[in-house]
């Protein structure tokens, strides 16, 4: 009986251990409620996503001082956060690319030249883990309940010549208004986020 | 005086041979030389392109995501060509690419030629990218390179988004491929 006891913990410790959002392609969906987190900036200061929060809401933005595709978002994305910080909607940067591939320093310099809001760095893409983030650039607009409203793309067009719909302007727009955000999860293609080893079931 | 003129004709008989010789050799290099294969060629195509790509005809489908700009991607692609080797005639292998339009006789066939890639490769140019991946797979979320088979029935056997391991893609191959094979 202790035997099939031991056995039964024993299989679930290895379920417990392997399985995660990472790992089965789950995401945090739209509705869901964020936790406070605390995590270190290119500035050497620890921020928390409570101090960061605007009043009309948040966006988690995932970036990467390498990916061409952040590289030709940079203008939008500075125009977007200066355009909606006026009316109380907060940018965080968050880099969860493994050091390996992104050094410290050049996050840190790239944050510097292109970017005016918090640039924060998930150590072991913990964050990413979490919210099941697995591009980049790839948004997070939460509410000022710190509730997931839009998830996805800034726009419908990487190169910025073709835009037909911009997403995330319209989440914000929506929700300012008080109105229902439509389309509250969107794809784009993108850099995969580097992330560092972990014990998960990897194919 | 005779003699002086036979001395100079041959003289430049020999260097017009020469001369032929070396345009031959320059314009051989120019080509890629004998043993290169050809420039490849790359097709533009819609998201409602894609979604007739993806339909069965038959045989396994194996599609890798790319794009030259992608590092991971460029990194994984010998190993795909290892794949379209061993497993040519018995599965559909295509490339579909996220370049820029621009790179389509640029940069794409560039690397493509580097990499001995010999696969059917596509540039997806699309104002409907999210609607582009979800045609592909519920599991993706757009990031490069994801790389995703088919079975014959076109149901998706397996999918991969980041880098490739050979062994695990062959032996997925392999899997859909022996129900076909048993058939009478």
């Amino acid at each position: 009986m202790r035997r099939k006891g031991i056995l039964f913990v024993a299989i679930i410790s290895l379920f417990a251990f392997t399985i995660s959002p990472a790992a089965t392609g789950g995401e945090f969906a739209v509705g869901s409620k964020l936790d406070n987190f605390k995590m270190t900036g290119t500035d050497g200061k620890e921020h928390s996503f409570k101090d960061l929060q605007g009043k009309n809401g948040t966006v988690v933005v995932f970036l990467s001082a390498q990916c061409p595709v952040v590289k030709a978002y940079i203008t939008r994305i500075d125009e977007i956060a200066a355009d909606y910080k006026a009316k109380g909607i907060n940018f965080i940067g968050i880099n969860s690319n493994h050091r390996d591939a992104e050094s410290l320093e050049w996050v840190t310099k790239d944050a510097a030249e292109n970017f005016k809001f918090p640039m924060l760095v998930d150590t072991d893409n913990v964050l990413a883990d979490k919210l099941g983030a697995s591009v980049t650039p790839e948004v997070y607009y939460f509410n000022a309940d710190s509730v997931l409203v839009y998830h996805g793309a800034i726009d419908n067009d990487r190169s910025g010549r073709n835009i037909e719909e911009q997403y995330l302007k319209t989440a914000f727009d929506a929700a300012l208004a008080g109105k229902t955000i439509e389309k509250s999860r969107t794809n784009a293609f993108g850099c995969t986020i580097k992330r560092v080893e972990k014990a998960t079931a990897g194919n | 005086m005779t003699r002086f003129f036979l001395h100079r004709t041959g003289a430049a008989a020999l260097l017009g041979l020469f001369v032929f010789l070396l345009s031959l050799n320059v314009s051989a290099q120019q080509n890629g030389g004998s043993t290169s294969a050809a420039r490849p060629t790359i097709k533009q195509i819609s998201e409602v392109e894609l979604l007739d790509l993806i339909k069965p005809k038959g045989k396994p489908l194996l599609i890798n995501f790319w794009a030259t700009w992608c590092i991971p991607c460029r990194e994984e692609f010998p190993e795909l060509v290892i794949l379209d080797d061993e497993f040519r005639g018995k599965i559909d292998f295509i490339t579909i690419t996220l370049d820029d339009i621009e790179e389509i006789d640029r940069l794409v066939p560039r690397f493509l030629s580097e990499v001995k890639a010999q696969m059917p490769t596509f540039l997806l140019y699309s104002a409907k990218e999210d609607a582009a991946i979800r045609s592909v797979s519920a599991e993706w979320r757009g990031a490069l390179p994801f790389t995703i088979l088919y079975a014959p029935s076109g149901e998706a056997a397996y999918s991969r988004q980041g880098l490739i391991k050979l062994d695990t893609v062959r032996s997925e191959i392999e899997r859909v491929l022996v129900p076909a094979e048993v058939k009478p």
